[in-house]
């Protein structure tokens, strides 16, 4: 048991007071910046950069770490309530999140999420003590290649995830790929489609395409409706689920705490990528794909639990190997060497304290942030009570000053209104901005992970199948997009059978 | 197009306003008692002198401007904040600051790459020119180090430059990263293809993974795993062998002339009066002294660079010269890679 005795002696770390004070601290901070849209958590870590110098190391990563998982709790709210995702992450929380909140059910839907985040978050800090050391040699076997291909997978969901048909959905993806490609060639650095603009060579950044489409599109939609409808939103109902509902989302809950964790450790995978998949596996495995996209608690508990399982499991990667899985990562990575400690794989035997104290923080942090957020979800709901005009505009006001935050640019305040216009006529006509959002994140992705790709294999496409992860994952990706026409086929059959005498 | 990663970078900025009002608040308790003996330079500097990093938080660029600011408050008698303005490669910063008002208070840490070797990369007519700009002080040096993962079967320079071909990762297009790998395989006639990857962190894990052959990066990304036997270092591109990897022979000791490495320095606006660029200078001496800004480079290995702007100016016009001759000599063109 010499393994397991670090592991105790983490908990002593944890639980001293001023480590608890910070864990506190971190996450109430990261629930507040996760409701603001367009602060996110990794520019939080980043101000709050210049005050952690003075905190002792171990500290300071709590505080730090409490803020990036507490924000993965707090992004669902806004993004169920008012369908204005308070973080990237909680995008396809929206979809399901907001139908329930529309049908008066948005309490249920905060209870499930946080529910379902604090085990989510629980099951992979386990797993992360367990398996930390064996993982980060699976996460080094996905370079380009595998990349290439989850990429591929995902924007094959995306076809099927939209509510609307699949030919607008396809549509839209295809929308979100061009976006993409807007700005500097990834490979090459050569601009595209900037039109000589030094704003557009650095490519459109997610958030701005998200709140304008997601944002300032549905704000607009909800403000036309005004006048038919009574501004007044339905009861929230009770933050706690019900005993259906918590039975109904267990298989979901189960399944994103796995797909949040693997996706989690993945270099450039994280919470968002991570919540995308959990949906779309939700969608799949649910025996009423119908309820998708009109409420469905699945919809809600999947991606909510997996966004914080990820959120955990994206520091494996960052304190065993030294390498930051995602943006909030390299922030954190930062945190460390300011401090004086460079991660790597050196970290856990040379500083036990630091890396077990952190990680057992995380137990402290996760009950932390349940406790708070079951009550505190009543507060949050009393946004809605404010009439919709004054919630419109208001919400507008702090989406432009969130999206001047972003890169402190005029310029971004122009494009998420032209985006959000844009976002307004398309629901009008019936194209939902989801596939188009998702496709353009996996864009990037997708086409700078295949030119690798292709620049290793010569050019040839084949390469693909001498690569044993690549390879696997074509074939789900094949039998994924063989399943629904043969499953319509199947229907087809039986009611056929079942018209014949 | 922004992948997923960088979306998050560039929500870095977000706490821009956030940032400089916490910084304002913390400096202005520290400015006290340098507030009342300023006479050396004028009025300068009148308000808080502001340290433009063309990066996103976290970088190296950042680490020691944020270093540099903590330490400089005193020495120039005012307050000194920093802001994050990521973009272009630095060119979104370098055109906010170098066309402001010369006076000194609003100053930019910029990389050698941008004026050396993007240029040959992409043909930008609207690039920043070395003109644009006043050179206050040079900072700091980083050396490239070339490695291997350890399970391959190259062991020294030699055995790569013997492959058949070599499928080489770069930190990114118009990077130094790229430049001299590329010429070190050209000189040697080695048929290679370049891989380029989204910055440092990125292309180590494609190296430990063994997804390219080779990769060159700042020796501080990769000083862990080297001790830790992961990765295997070759060469590195620098004048000399590099601290914190004694045993590495440079890329000269081994035959091949080709030394890359990255250099940041301070600059103002063009036209910045001589005294209120003095007064900055020695501001930034005295920072660059200090303990916790040495403890900050050592504990990221950089290397000071700390000369005066004529040596600054002499440094990147040279590197500028020195690699569109090499590469054309050698028939390389990076643009086309």
């Amino acid at each position: 048991m010499d393994f397991l005795s670090p592991v105790i002696d983490g908990f002593g770390v944890a639980f001293t007071p001023a480590n608890l004070l910070y864990c506190l601290l971190g996450v109430t901070l990261g629930m507040l910046v996760g409701v603001l849209p367009g602060l996110g958590p990794a520019a939080t870590i980043a101000v709050l950069l210049p005050i952690t110098y003075n905190i002792e190391p171990t500290a300071a990563i709590i505080m730090l770490a409490g803020i990036f998982y507490g924000a993965q709790y707090g992004g669902t709210i806004t993004s169920v309530l008012l369908r204005l995702p308070g973080e990237a992450s909680s995008v396809v929380t929206a979809l399901d999140g907001h139908e329930m909140a529309k049908r008066g059910r948005g309490g249920a839907a905060l209870g499930i999420a946080a529910i379902g985040s604090f085990l989510g978050g629980t099951v992979a800090i386990i797993a992360l003590t367990l398996v930390a050391p064996l993982v980060a040699e699976v996460a080094l076997d996905f370079g380009p290649a595998e990349y290439t291909m989850l990429a591929l997978l995902g924007i094959l969901m995306v076809s099927t995830l939209g509510t609307g048909s699949v030919p607008k959905s396809l549509l839209m993806a295809t929308v979100g790929l061009l976006l993409a490609t807007v700005g500097q060639d990834p490979l090459q650095g050569t601009a595209r489609l900037a039109f000589g603009s030094d704003e557009l060579l650095d490519g459109i950044d997610f958030v701005i395409v998200a709140m304008g489409l997601f944002g300032v599109a549905e704000i607009l939609h909800n403000l036309e409706s005004l006048r038919r409808r009574s501004g007044r939103p339905k009861a929230v109902g009770s933050v706690y689920p019900s005993r259906t509902d918590l039975r109904e989302s267990r298989g979901a809950i189960s399944r994103g705490s796995v797909i949040g964790f693997v996706l989690g450790i993945l270099p450039g995978g994280g919470a968002t990528m991570s919540s995308m998949v959990a949906y779309a596996v939700e969608k799949k495995a649910t025996k009423k794909p119908e309820e998708f996209g009109k409420g469905a608690i699945q919809g809600v508990a999947g991606p909510e639990t997996a966004n914080n399982a990820a959120a955990t499991s994206s520091f494996i990667p960052l304190l065993s190997l030294g390498i930051p899985a995602n943006a909030t990562m390299a922030v954190m990575f930062g945190a460390l060497m300011l401090q004086g400690i460079t991660p790597g794989p050196l970290l856990v035997k040379e500083k036990p304290d630091l890396f077990w104290g952190v990680v057992n923080s995380m137990y402290i942090g996760n009950l932390l942030l349940l406790a708070m957020s079951l009550p505190l979800i009543g507060i949050f709901v009393r946004v809605l009570r404010v009439r919709p005009a004054i919630l419109a505009s208001l919400t507008i006001l702090v989406t432009m000053i969130g999206v001047y935050t972003v890169r402190t640019n005029v310029f971004d305040m122009f494009l998420v209104i032209g985006l959000g216009a844009v976002g307004y006529l398309m629901k009008k006509v019936g194209f939902e901005p989801g596939p188009l959002v998702l496709a353009f994140v996996l864009g990037g992705i997708l086409e700078a992970s295949f030119r690798r790709s292709m620049r290793t294999f010569d050019g040839d496409l084949t390469g693909f199948l001498t690569q044993p992860i690549a390879a696997s994952l074509l074939a789900v990706i094949l039998i994924v997009a063989a399943l629904p026409p043969l499953r319509a086929l199947h229907r087809r059959r039986t009611t056929k059978e079942a018209a014949l005498p | 197009m922004r992948v997923l990663p960088r979306k998050a970078h560039g929500h870095a900025g977000a706490f821009l306003t956030a940032g400089t009002a916490l910084v304002l608040a913390a400096a202005s308790a520290c400015s006290v008692q340098g507030g009342g003996s300023d006479d050396g330079g004028g009025k300068y500097p009148s308000r808080a002198v502001e340290f433009t990093v063309p990066t996103e938080p976290g970088g190296s660029t950042d680490l020691i401007t944020r270093a540099l600011v903590k330490s400089i408050e005193k020495p120039l008698g005012g307050q000194a904040v920093v802001v994050n303005k990521p973009g272009a490669n630095g060119k979104i910063a370098g055109k906010d600051v170098f066309s402001s008002k010369p006076d000194g208070h609003r100053v930019a840490v910029m990389p050698q790459s941008l004026f050396a070797v993007g240029p040959l990369v992409v043909k930008d007519p609207d690039a920043i020119k070395l003109e644009d700009m006043t050179f206050v002080k040079g900072l700091s040096v980083e050396d490239y180090v070339l490695t291997v993962p350890a399970s391959s079967k190259v062991k020294s320079l030699k055995d790569l430059l013997g492959s058949k071909r070599v499928r080489y990762g770069t930190t990114g297009a118009g990077t130094g990263s790229q430049l001299s790998q590329a010429l070190l395989f050209g000189k040697a006639k080695v048929p290679s293809t370049a891989i380029p990857f989204d910055g440092g962190g990125p292309l180590v894990t494609a190296v430990l993974g063994g997804k390219v052959d080779v990769g060159a990066m700042h020796v501080a990304e990769v000083v862990k795993h080297i001790e830790a036997g992961k990765l295997r270092p070759l060469v590195v591109f620098a004048t000399k062998r590099v601290e914190a990897l004694p045993n590495v022979p440079t890329a000269t000791e081994s035959g091949h002339a080709i030394v890359v490495d990255q250099r940041r320095f301070v600059a103002a606006p063009a036209g910045l009066p001589d005294d209120v660029r003095d007064k900055l200078a020695g501001a930034i001496d005295k920072a660059v002294a200090s303990g916790e800004y040495g403890q900050v480079l050592k504990q990221s290995y950089i290397g000071r660079w700390e000369v005066d702007g004529t040596e600054v100016a002499r440094q990147l016009t040279k590197s500028r010269d020195d690699f569109a001759a090499m590469t054309k000599t050698l028939g390389i063109d990076l643009a086309a890679q």
